[in-house]
This record gives C-alpha cells, sequence and structure tokens, in this order.
C-alpha cells in the first residue's frame, strides 16, 4: 500500500513583475503584469506505507510548497494527488485526521498558556477520546522526557524545548503520516539526536510514515532508507542514501590548523596509502577530503600523533545535501543511472 | 455537537489567557465602552440642533443605536477579523488551520474569540428598554423571539460582509487591508437612511447592506410601517450575505499562497 | 545620515503603490464618508441658515475637506509599532544606528506624499464634481491651510505613536486603538465641527491637541478663519506638536529601559 502517491503534480504561482523606479511603480498602480513561477514542475513519486523517506533540495527548490500540497494547505495547479487514500485540499477536513505536520520555523502550540492546556485543545480539535489521549500522552511526554514543561507557557520555552512539545503537539492523534518541514533546524545537537531516534522508534513501533525535508545530511542518514531529491521544482534524484553519497557525496572534510608549517608533500606523504586528497592555502592550513567508504579515524590517525606535527585546531564537516545537489549538477547527472537510485 | 464543544473548550483558553492579563480585560472593556459612549455623543449633539432627523426623533434614534449594539456585540465577540491579514496571511498562521480537522473560518473565529464584546450587546438592550419606554412603546409577545431573528440575521449580514472583505486578503498581501476603511460606514445603516440620496440608500441596502443591521430591522419595533417590507427581509438578507461571505472566503482559501518558503 | 532617512521615505510611498486595491477602494469609501455626512448635516440643517456659526454651505465645504484631509493625514503607525513590539522585533531596532521612532515618522511622511498625491488630490477633485464644495478665493487660505495641513499630519502621526508604544506597558493595545481611532474622528472635529458641540464640551475640546488635528484647518480653509486669525491657530497647532514631543521622549526613555530590564 502506498502512503503518498504523486502524479504530474505541479504548482504554478503568479508572481507580480515590479518595474523599477518611480514610474515603474506608478504604471503598476493601474496595469500589472505577472510572471510565471512554477514552484514544482511535474513531479511524480510514491511512498510505501511505513517508509521515512527525506525530501531535499536547496532553498527555494520547491520542497515547501510540495509538503503544503501534500497536507491541503496549497491547491495543486495540475496533477493527481492521494495521500492516506483522501485528495487532501479536497477533503482537508477528514484527511488532516490522518497526518500531522510540523514546520520547524512555526509554531502551532498557544503562545500564552500552558502547554497542557495546548494538547487539551488540540485533543477536542482532533476528537481523541479521553482515554487513548491520556495513554498516549504519558507515551510521549516519558519518551521526550517534557514532564516539568508542561505547565510552562510557551514563550517561556527553549527551542529545543518547544520543538519537542511541538512534536508531541503533531502526534497526540496518532496520525499514521507525518509531515516534518526542517525539524531540527536550529537546535543542538543533544535534541537533534533526541527527536532523530524518538522518530525512528516511532516508525518501528506504529509503522508510520514519515515525509522529511531538511539541510542537514545526519538528519537523513540517521532516519532515512530513501531521499528524494528536488531542484528547481523537478526531481533530480529518487533513490537510496548510500548511493546518492558514494556518487555524489564528497565524502568527510577534514580541516586541520597547524603550530608550525606543515608543507603539503610531507601530508600526502603520510596518508599515501589511503585514496583521499589533499589541498592547502598555505602551510598552516589544510583540508583533506575523506571519501565515505574510508574511516575519518584511519586519516586522522596518521596526521595525528606525529611528533613533528603541531596541530591547533581540527575541524570535521560532512556534506550537507546543498552540496550534493551541487556536486549532481558539476558532473553532469543525467548519464549516471545506476540501479538502485536513478536521476531523473 | 463536535462545534459547540470547540467553542467551550477555547473559551476556557481565553479566560486561562486572559487571567494572566487581567488588565488589559479591563482597557477593553472600557476602550469599548468609551466607542459607544462616543458614537451617542454625535446622536445627542445632532439632536441638540434640531428635533427630528429625517422624521425620525432622538428617542427613535437611540433606540436603533440600541438595537444595533446586539448584532454588532454578537459580531466584535465571535467574527474577530480585525488582525486576520498580518496574522494569518503575512506571518503564515494559515498553514496550520488549514492542518486542523475543523473548518478554517470557524478557527480563525474561536481563536480570536472577544467576550467582552457581549457587554456591547448587554447595554444596547438597556439603551433599547430606557429608549422604547420614553417613546411609550408597546411590544407584543411574538417581538421578542422576532427581535432575536432579527439580531441574529444583523450578525450574519455584518459578519458575511466582513468576511466577504476579508478574503480578499487572499489575493493582495497589503498588512492592514481594507477593513479600517470600512469603520465609519458600518455606522451610517444606525441613522434613518431616508435622509441620504438614492445611490447611497441603494448602496447600504443591497451593495454593503448595513442598513440591515441597524435602521431596516429596528423600525418593525418602533412601528414605523414605511420600513415594515425591509424589516422582514432582513433574515433573506442574512442568507444572501452569509452565503456570499462563506462562498468568497472558501474560493479564497483555495486560491492561498501561502506564506514565505 | 539624513539620506537614510529619506529612503525610509521614499521605500514607503513605493510600498503604497503596492497596495491597490486599498487605493481604488479607499478613494470610494471617502466618497461615502463625505456623502452620508453631506446627507446628514442636510436634514438637520433643514432650511435653517446657520448652526454653531457655520451655513450649510460652508458645512459643505467643511465636510469634504475634513475627510480629505483625514485621507492625508491618517496612518496606521500605531498599529505599525505595537506589532513590532509584541513580536519582538523592536529589539532589533534598538542597535540599529538611527531613532526608531523618527524612522517610523518617515515612514509615515511618506506614506502620506501617497495619500497626498495620489489619494487626497484625485478625492478633493471628484468631491468637488459630486458636492457643492467651495474652494477659497483667498491664496493665504490656501498657503495657511497646506501649511496647517502639515502640521494635522504630524500632530495625528505624534498621537499614533504615543498609542503605539503603548504597547511596551500593556499586553494587548488593540483596544486602547481602537479607542484612540474614535476620539480622534470625534474631537478632532471630522465627524462633528467643535463649535457645534455643547458649551461645555467645546471648552473643554478646545484645551486638547485633537482640535488642531481637523478643525483648525478646516476653519481656515471655509473662511471661517482669516488674516491675523490664522496665525493665532496655526500657533495652536505648533504649541500642540512641541507639547507632544515630551510625552513621547518620555515614554520612549521609559520603554528603553523596560526592554533592556525585561529583555524584551
Amino acid at each position: 500500500m502506498n502512503a503518498i502517491e504523486v502524479e504530474h503534480l505541479s504548482k504554478i504561482f503568479k508572481v507580480q513583475k515590479s518595474r523599477a523606479g518611480l514610474k515603474g511603480a506608478l504604471q503598476d498602480l493601474f496595469s500589472r503584469q505577472y510572471n510565471e513561477v512554477p514552484a514544482v514542475n511535474d513531479i511524480s513519486f510514491s511512498i510505501p506505507s511505513g517508509e521515512i523517506c527525506g525530501y531535499i533540495g536547496e532553498n527555494g527548490a520547491g520542497k515547501s510548497t510540495t509538503i503544503k500540497m501534500l497536507t491541503g494547505i496549497l491547491v495543486p495547479t495540475s496533477g493527481k494527488l492521494n495521500v492516506g487514500g483522501y485528495v487532501p485540499h479536497e477533503e482537508r477536513e477528514k484527511f488532516v485526521r490522518n497526518i500531522g505536520v510540523v514546520f520547524g520555523q512555526r509554531s502551532q502550540l498557544w503562545w500564552d498558556i500552558g502547554v497542557i492546556e495546548s494538547f487539551g485543545l488540540l485533543r477536542k480539535v482532533y476528537g481523541v477520546p479521553e482515554q487513548d489521549y491520556k495513554r498516549r500522552l504519558d507515551e510521549l511526554v516519558q519518551r521526550l522526557d517534557l514532564g516539568d514543561l508542561l505547565s510552562r507557557p510557551v514563550r517561556k520555552l527553549s527551542l529545543g524545548q518547544r520543538m519537542r512539545c511541538e512534536l508531541v503537539a503533531a502526534l497526540l492523534h496518532n496520525p499514521s503520516i507525518v509531515f516534518l518541514d526542517e525539524p531540527t533546524i536550529g537546535l543542538d545537537i543533544i535534541v537533534k539526536t533526541e527527536i532523530r531516534e524518538f522518530l525512528k522508534d516511532m516508525n518501528r513501533q506504529y509503522g508510520t510514515t514519515i515525509l522529511l525535508t531538511t539541510h542537514d545530511l545526519q538528519d537523513i542518514e540517521a532516519l532515512c532508507s530513501r531521499v528524494i531529491m528536488l531542484d528547481e521544482g523537478r526531481i533530480i534524484y529518487d533513490g537510496g542514501l548510500d548511493t546518492l553519497k558514494t556518487r555524489w557525496g564528497q565524502g568527510t572534510r577534514i580541516t586541520f590548523q597547524f603550530g608550525t608549517a606543515c608543507p603539503l608533500p610531507k601530508l600526502q606523504a603520510l596518508t599515501s596509502d589511503l585514496a583521499v586528497s589533499w589541498t592547502a592555502d598555505n602551510d598552516l592550513h589544510a583540508e583533506v577530503l575523506v571519501s565515505s567508504d574510508l574511516n575519518v579515524s584511519d586519516v586522522l590517525a596518521k596526521v595525528v600523533g606525529q611528533p613533528e606535527i603541531t596541530i591547533t585546531d581540527i575541524k570535521i564537516t560532512e556534506t550537507t545535501t546543498d552540496e550534493i545537489v551541487r556536486q549532481i549538477y558539476q558532473t553532469g547527472s543525467a548519464q549516471n543511472n545506476a540501479s538502485d537510485g536513478q536521476v531523473v | 455537537m463536535y462545534y459547540i464543544g470547540l467553542v467551550i473548550e477555547y473559551l476556557k483558553n481565553y479566560l486561562k489567557t486572559r487571567l494572566t492579563y487581567r488588565a488589559d480585560f479591563w482597557v477593553e472593556v472600557i476602550s469599548d465602552l468609551l466607542m459607544q459612549a462616543s458614537n451617542l455623543i454625535f446622536i445627542f449633539v445632532v439632536f441638540g440642533h434640531t428635533n427630528s432627523l429625517g422624521g425620525w426623533s432622538e428617542a427613535e434614534v437611540i433606540f436603533v443605536y440600541g438595537f444595533f449594539m446586539i448584532p454588532f456585540g454578537l459580531f466584535t465577540c465571535f467574527v474577530n477579523l480585525w488582525n486576520f491579514s498580518d496574522r494569518y496571511i503575512v506571518k503564515g498562521e494559515m498553514d496550520r488551520i488549514l492542518t486542523r480537522p475543523a473548518y478554517n473560518l470557524f478557527q480563525i473565529f474561536l481563536e480570536n474569540i472577544d467576550p467582552p464584546g457581549l457587554i456591547g450587546s448587554l447595554i444596547g438592550v438597556v439603551i433599547m428598554i430606557a429608549s422604547g419606554s420614553q417613546l411609550g412603546l408597546e411590544l407584543v409577545w411574538w417581538h421578542f423571539p422576532i427581535m432575536i431573528l432579527f439580531a441574529i440575521s444583523a450578525t450574519l449580514i455584518y459578519a458575511g460582509i466582513y468576511i466577504a472583505l476579508t478574503s480578499l486578503s487572499f489575493y493582495s498581501d497589503s498588512p492592514t487591508g481594507i477593513l479600517p476603511l470600512l469603520y465609519n460606514i458600518q455606522n451610517y445603516g444606525r441613522y434613518p437612511v431616508t435622509i441620504y440620496n438614492r445611490t447611497i440608500q441603494f448602496l447600504l441596502t443591497w451593495i454593503i447592506p448595513f442598513a440591515f443591521v441597524g435602521i431596516y430591522p429596528a423600525s418593525l419595533f418602533l412601528g414605523r410601517t414605511e420600513m415594515f417590507h425591509m424589516a422582514w427581509l432582513t433574515p433573506v438578507m442574512a442568507i444572501i450575505f452569509a452565503t456570499i461571505g462563506l462562498t468568497s472566503w472558501n474560493i479564497g482559501v483555495k486560491k492561498y499562497r501561502g506564506a514565505g518558503s | 545620515m539624513l539620506s537614510a532617512y529619506t529612503d525610509f521615505i521614499r521605500i514607503r510611498f513605493l510600498t503604497m503603490l503596492a497596495y491597490r486595491v486599498n487605493y481604488y477602494s479607499g478613494i470610494l469609501i471617502y466618497m461615502l464618508n463625505i456623502g452620508v455626512y453631506y446627507f446628514t448635516w442636510q436634514a438637520i440643517y433643514g432650511d435653517r441658515g446657520e448652526i454653531g456659526g457655520f451655513t450649510a454651505s460652508q458645512m459643505t465645504t467643511y465636510i469634504a475637506v475634513s475627510w480629505m484631509a483625514r485621507a492625508f493625514y491618517f496612518n496606521n503607525l500605531d498599529r505599525e509599532i505595537a506589532t513590532d513590539i509584541r513580536d519582538g522585533s523592536i529589539a532589533v531596532q534598538f542597535i540599529r544606528p538611527y531613532n526608531y521612532v523618527l524612522v517610523k515618522m518617515m515612514q509615515g511622511f511618506g506614506e502620506g506624499l501617497f495619500r497626498f498625491t495620489l489619494f487626497m488630490i484625485p478625492g478633493m477633485l471628484l468631491a468637488l464634481i459630486l458636492f457643492p464644495v467651495r474652494l477659497p478665493s483667498d491664496p493665504i487660505a490656501w498657503i495657511g491651510f497646506l501649511v496647517m495641513l502639515f502640521f494635522s499630519f504630524l500632530i495625528n502621526s505624534q498621537l499614533n505613536i504615543l498609542t503605539g508604544l503603548m504597547a511596551f506597558f500593556v499586553e494587548n493595545n488593540d483596544g486602547i486603538m481602537r479607542m484612540k481611532r474614535v476620539i480622534v474622528d470625534l474631537f478632532s472635529g471630522l465627524v462633528i465641527p467643535i463649535s457645534l458641540f455643547p458649551g461645555w464640551l467645546s471648552s473643554i475640546m478646545q484645551w486638547l491637541p485633537f482640535q488642531a488635528i481637523t478643525y483648525l484647518p478646516g476653519s481656515v480653509f471655509t473662511g471661517r478663519t482669516t488674516g491675523t486669525g490664522i496665525l493665532d491657530v496655526f500657533a495652536i497647532q505648533v504649541a500642540w506638536f512641541v507639547i507632544l514631543l515630551i510625552p513621547i521622549f518620555f515614554m520612549w526613555r521609559a520603554a528603553r529601559k523596560r526592554l533592556f530590564v525585561q529583555g524584551g
């Protein structure tokens, strides 16, 4: 069974062209010109029940627009849409009982009253029976460790605390499909990990289908078996994460800052038996790119601890989804057809 | 039943919020009262210079005003769209509304519910009783259910006009919308519309029918037979304008573009 | 630095141009306002020649020019400031290298320029066609009126800024803003000229700033105040402008203090 089915979905926005200057503005007052901007351009995919799928792309690629169509907020310009057995925008009020939505940058809780009051109100809105609500709330509160936050008003919570409460709010009615738009944005690493673990458990336990957008590759790595990548409103990749990473990911970048001069050839010699590439701006600063089939620790072991090298700083950076998108473009993606993941 | 439950639930939340900001509650009540008082001042000043306005006495005009305050209070309490454009379109809270399983406009009404408005309705009743007894009005039993019917109808007309105009926010992203411009116009239906010229009468009767929120329905209780036929049209206009409001709202929601990214 | 402020004027002017629905409907609604009061006063005058020192014809001109003046000086600075305060974006304004209140004033002026050229002037022309409005023939009355109109804008904006800043001290100042709107419309003489109020009330209102917004410039335009009398009423406006700077200054200072203590 597919939880989400999308066929030839498009959303075109009419955007007003503003003419420049005062004269242009006066002209705009009496006659307006519009550009048609396709935010989502003829995309098709389906997501089976119980799958966690990452939906990625740069800002403005059409991720949020798609999510808003899938959740019934926006009406598509054309195409077919079926989510959990409903056409979202047509039977919105029935449809949304089955889904949970979290927008990372917007709160769905009431600002001035205790979190628990918001939950109580949402219980009524979703018509959850008292007993189910109690059981579910207890479970979520325990799992997300919210015990003493419940009586506080939302405005007194930290971002991480608020986000955990947002998750509870979106999941109280035990939805079978959950949409998460940037659920980890702005959170610290501990909260991020907690939320990832929680989502994974929920998926395992209830078979919840999850579609999430993110810029954080680690979110995807921790959660998703599948990735759909969007660029300029079109799907440019749909498949497994591993294929995506090995083919276009640049692996991990380690940046070294040295206390004393350490020329590039010396570093290359140290790691000669590993397939890594070094770059350096000067003798005090070097970067090494470790492809994803190698261990970062192996590379570090070769460099760190050499008596003649003094290291003042090490920084390890993972490839972001944005970088992968750029990489796909640079390598001319169309030729790379893989068996389990294809660029379309 | 589901929706009645929601009203109660939202009212509870309203009270909880308000208890945190008690001072604001009273500021709001007092400002509402002052606003009504200033409207009455206009009537008093006008009748300080004349005995009749288009053939209507001071007590009659005040009675109409009292009647008007009932639907106005109901409207203020339940249909508060004042900040809609700013809060729901520009700040994008409409997204959240649309992902909840209750009719979206109803959710917006509930989130902005404003019970102090009802105090105005009560004062309206008092004003009607005072001016009615001054006029020596004799009301018969069926006047009372009709008065309730007319008050509800007038509220629906009011709501219909505002909902239709607010739904324009789905097309234009102007932060204030055009509602403030209407602010003065809503008062004009309280005066004997026959003093205006044909164009304005037509406008206030059929296009933005504020006359059906004040003078027309109230004329029935004042025994002003020349307007009886209009008075009985009030419930019909209510159905028409509520339909227009809801239809344009539903079309607007389909055109909703979401805010930002 | 000055050019930064003038930029706020320019940007607001252009922003206003973008909202054409407001603009089109605005002119029509103002005509309706003038029409309603014109006919109401016609009905009140009946066949009487003069009420409160106004002839019926002066009243018509007064109504038209008062509403069109409102089309110019009206703005939503109170609402904008209250929104900035409530959503916390005011905190950012404190670290910017300009004065927030002055910026708001500039934005209000940009809006005023738009309203003057594309709202008030076309509206006035339309009012001339629709209603028997008599324009003053004395050039002094024109100059006096235009200068005073600018001060109407200043005083009204000052009151808006004060109302907006109240949001620092009460959680929800919607009620206060609504009240201010009603009071300004009533006590400025827009709805009823001050001289028509009962004696005790009109003598109170002569000690309030509101009459400086509509009633005083209106009395110059209708020719009820002429010659050196214009200077007298103008002096009242200037005095109110200066006096109102004081509460703004103190309120702004208290607001800053509050913001720094409470952290927004």
